[in-house]
């Protein structure tokens, strides 16, 4: 059967609520074991496709297959295979971490053990605890575990680590790259670039519902255009030509009198001796590499921070759909 | 890849979505009030007075018209407040579209609702029929069988009830909202605040045919070891058809 090495293999999803298209003719082909970073802004349509991808929408047009299984037809089937964290996932808020746990470990046919489970999102001391209760990390954490509790084989992390202090953000990256040596696909939803560069395998960059780029993390950083940025303030006009005709710079614009120069290879250093050498007097020079955020600027002509989703918007109780539908 | 069997969630889920359930409406302390506590009030309020005058074959006032209309009490609180209101937050929690993508379905949540509100049920009756014979001497009904038919049906209808106030409530404050309002409404009319009596006679022939006041003269026939008006029987009847129907037509999981 074609396609079968696929893990997750959609083609030409479209979506439409009311007057708003959320998802416009997106094709995905995910292998198995791969780590597939979903990127965009708010509104782009990345948790509309990742709902179709579970099989929680039809799609106006095209098909999804999970595992081989198509995701609405082969829904009952699919449910033991896939292991889903919602973006706006509520609990029994009456129900403890521990009761939860074993509740949904019921639903599968060979659970995880809870104990470890637990233990391995850092919940240990809170398994008595009430999902009420938790602190919005530790909700984020459970609803994890709950993802993964089924043994799953592919699994779908809407904003993973949204709301998670940088410790337990980094606690989640190594349980993902547990899953991924374990042989799990993951679907993984994110507009934090520093999650998607260290674990995704591949992106595809979702702008007003279409995939803008696909390519691995330091392939789309390749798309910004440039390698490496330095930028300076300078005291006066810089002579004609003098960081042009450097090898290793590519762009110089200068803004007033702050300079901005792209290019690749040593760059600063050789920025620094040409300015030195000419006797320019400069001031806040700064060396950067070019990041996903330059891609995504590069590739949308915005950038991707701008709108960050924060825990006020997640609480609000209107579902992306509604949000993304509304704007 | 298409080796992979349905697997359905098996009993050791059932069970653990029911003692889940359990706790929740036991930890929801509020919740357990109206359906126990308030029958037991309208009982001892009304059991003194009521329990030295004979009606008929030896049963009093307290067995013929109380005690049918508190165990009537505890079925339509439970069915038409408790149950939807639990419903309804289910649906807007987003709980059950997190249990969507698990292998488990919605109808695990109803049955389980369902077990939970029959057991919360069967407490609330026991707990005033007990209180009923040790403190006020109530006799059990002539016509015991069909009291316990009456009971069944007139629980079933008060679900179907309950299922119509969950399908068309837009949010789970406006589920208690209605359900309350929907239960002292049917109460009133059934004679819950002081016997159908006092009230109008085309009120109160309307009364009669709406599910509290037709499970109210029911129960109350089999007490007395009359025979059941059938007019009672179908008004109960009706209403659980009319419930089943517009829940199925109108009730959404999400």
């Amino acid at each position: 059967m074609p396609g079968t090495s696929l893990a997750v293999e959609a083609d030409g999803l479209h979506k439409r609520y009311r007057s708003k298209v959320a998802v416009d003719e997106v094709s995905l082909a995910i292998p198995t074991g791969e780590i597939f970073g979903i990127l965009g802004r708010n509104g782009a349509g990345k948790t509309t496709t990742v709902e179709l991808v579970a099989g929680l929408r039809r799609p106006d047009r095209g098909t999804v297959r999970v595992l081989g299984l198509d995701a609405r037809r082969d829904r009952a089937r699919l449910r033991q295979l896939l292991g889903v964290q919602l973006q706006e996932s509520h609990l029994h808020a009456a129900l403890t971490v521990a009761e939860l746990v074993h509740l949904y470990g019921t639903f599968y046919r060979d659970p995880l053990d809870s104990g470890e489970l637990i233990e391995s999102v850092g919940l240990t001391g809170s398994r008595d605890v009430r999902f009420q209760n938790l602190s919005g990390g530790q909700q984020q954490r459970l609803s994890i575990a709950l993802a993964l509790v089924g043994r799953p084989r592919v699994v779908i992390l809407d904003e993973l680590t949204t709301g998670l202090d940088p410790q337990a953000r980094r606690q989640m990256w190594s349980t993902v790259e547990r899953l991924r040596d374990g042989g799990v696909t993951v679907l993984l939803v994110s507009h934090a670039m520093e999650e998607v560069e260290r674990l995704c395998d591949r992106v595809a960059l979702l702008d007003a519902g279409r995939v803008v780029a696909l390519d691995s993390p330091s392939g789309l950083v390749r798309r910004a255009g440039f390698a490496q940025r330095v930028t300076f303030l300078a005291a006066e006009p810089l002579p004609e030509g003098l960081l042009e005709g450097l090898d290793e710079v590519e762009r110089v614009r200068a803004d007033g009198g702050r300079v901005v120069v792209e290019g690749r290879g040593d760059l600063l250093q050789a920025v620094s001796v040409a300015l030195v050498r000419a006797g320019v007097v400069v001031t806040e020079t700064r060396g950067e590499r070019a990041t996903l955020d330059d891609a995504f600027v590069a590739l949308t002509g915005r950038r991707l921070d701008t709108d960050r989703h924060d825990d006020g918007l997640r609480d609000e109780g209107r579902h992306d759909d509604e949000k993304e539908a509304l704007r | 890849m298409t080796d992979i069997a349905v697997h359905r969630p098996g009993l050791r889920s059932w069970a653990a979505m029911l003692t889940c359930e359990l706790k929740m409406v036991v930890r929801d302390t509020a919740g357990l009030i109206v359906p126990i506590g308030l029958p037991m009030l309208i009982l001892v309020m009304n059991a003194s007075a009521a329990g030295d005058e004979v009606v008929a074959n030896g049963r009093t006032a307290l067995d013929v018209h109380v005690l049918p209309l508190v165990f009537t009490m505890v079925v339509a609180t439970t069915g038409i407040v408790n149950m939807p209101s639990f419903l309804a937050y289910y649906r807007r929690s987003g709980i059950l579209r997190r249990l969507a993508v698990t292998p488990a379905s919605p109808a695990m949540v109803l049955v389980a609702q369902v077990t939970v509100g029959v057991l919360q049920t069967g407490l609330g009756i026991a707990a005033a029929w007990l209180l009923a014979m040790v403190a006020f001497g109530a006799k059990p009904p002539v016509n015991a069988g069909a009291a316990i038919g009456v009971l069944a049906l007139s629980t079933a209808t008060m679900y179907a009830v309950g299922m119509i106030v969950a399908a068309l409530a837009p949010t789970p404050n406006s589920a208690v909202a209605i359900g309350l309002a929907l239960f002292f409404a049917l109460g009133a009319l059934g004679g819950m605040f002081g016997g159908r009596g006092s009230l109008p006679d085309v009120v109160a022939s309307v009364g009669a045919w709406l599910p509290f006041g037709a499970s109210v003269q029911a129960m109350s026939a089999t007490w007395v070891g009359a025979p059941v008006p059938p007019a009672h029987l179908i008004g109960l009847a009706v209403s659980l058809l009319l419930g089943g129907v517009v829940a199925a037509a109108c009730f959404r999981w999400d």
